[in-house]
């Protein structure tokens, strides 16, 4: 399979779905912030420091219920630990030959999505790059932080007014995964890709959300494992 | 700002940063992980977008017609360009897009 060289462009081009699907939910973000007591100040830091959506809204109803500031970290950073794995997952598919110079920068970045639309294009034959990542990254980055602003400064029901524009950008996240889901799966994926995801409606069902995607995120790879 | 609110983003933001960046700089310089280690890294891609579509098609799955239908022609519409054009933006694009139609269409 033939590599090709990926640009700065390229990457932002391929956060474009990124892009879509993040301004909404930041955007509902900023609006909830704002409506539990926050400032737009605060909930614009609160994603340019973060950066981690489900984990950012945890922490409005920490911090508003009055939770300990310890507590209320630490419960926010054990959400985060799957994050542990995709820089590894992401440079064994990258080959010993990629460069990691710059790698503090553009892993900010790394988030599910960005992970997911990384690892999409390397299965896809083409070759790592840091500018690649550092616009794939970027633009999802901008988009959240943005998206945040946005809600913040403009309150609630902005969208409310267009219930299909709503429900078609809360839909691009879903589509995204489909679609990455798509772009990697080989028969000798299948059975990683079951495991996972009978793992994640077992550990949803039974425990909570973010419970269900570690448990998934596990099971799936440690069947990989056990896979000859 | 308040103190405890800048306390908790900047512990979590450091959090998130030493979790994504760490292991890669880390691995720099290492060779390809073999084994167990390697297999297990291997899967840890394909299980983790398993599990994020999973997660994130749970919550719309229901038995209220008018609101699965949307999320049929949303994933048919991404299964239909993804096998037609293997392009992920314009798959996931045309979900998005179809998904928005069905809900304005349904009303």
């Amino acid at each position: 399979m033939t590599r090709t060289k990926a640009t700065f462009l390229d990457g932002l081009g391929a956060s474009l779905p990124i892009v879509m699907g993040y301004f909404p939910i930041a955007f509902s973000f900023g609006v909830a912030a704002t409506r539990a007591g926050f400032t737009e100040v605060e909930a614009s830091a609160l994603s340019l420091i973060i950066y981690a959506g489900a984990s950012q809204f945890l922490a409005l109803a920490l911090l508003s219920s009055g939770a300990p500031v310890l507590v209320a970290a630490f419960t926010l950073i054990a959400m985060n630990l799957r994050h542990l794995l995709y820089g590894p997952a992401l440079m064994r598919e990258a080959g010993e030959e990629a460069t990691t110079r710059l790698a503090w920068a553009w892993a900010w970045g790394l988030t599910d999505e960005v992970f997911g639309q990384a690892l999409g294009a390397l299965a896809r034959g083409q070759k790592f790059s840091e500018p690649y990542m550092f616009g794939l990254g970027l633009g999802a980055y901008a988009s959240w932080v943005s998206g945040t602003v946005v809600g913040a400064f403009a309150g609630g029901g902005a969208l409310e007014g267009w219930p299909a524009v709503n429900a078609g950008l809360g839909f691009m996240l879903p589509a995204l995964f489909l679609a990455l889901l798509l772009s990697i799966l080989s028969r000798r994926q299948v059975p990683v890709i079951a495991v996972a995801a009978a793992a994640t409606v077992a550990g949803t069902l039974a425990l909570s959300a973010t419970s269900g995607i570690l448990l998934g995120m596990l099971a799936g790879a440690l069947a990989g494992v056990i896979r000859k | 700002m308040s103190w405890e609110l800048l306390t908790v983003a900047l512990m979590a933001g450091v959090a998130n940063w030493c979790f994504r960046a760490l292991p890669i700089l880390a691995h720099r310089g290492r060779t390809t992980a073999g084994g167990w280690l390697g297999r297990f890294l291997s899967s840890t891609g394909p299980a983790a977008i398993g599990t994020l579509f999973v997660a994130a098609i749970l919550p719309s799955l229901t038995s209220d017609l008018a609101r699965l239908l949307p999320v049929i022609t949303g994933t048919a519409a991404v299964l239909a360009l993804w096998f037609t054009r293997k392009s992920v933006v314009l798959a996931t694009l045309a979900g998005a897009l179809a998904h928005g139609l069905a809900v304005w269409l349904i009303g």
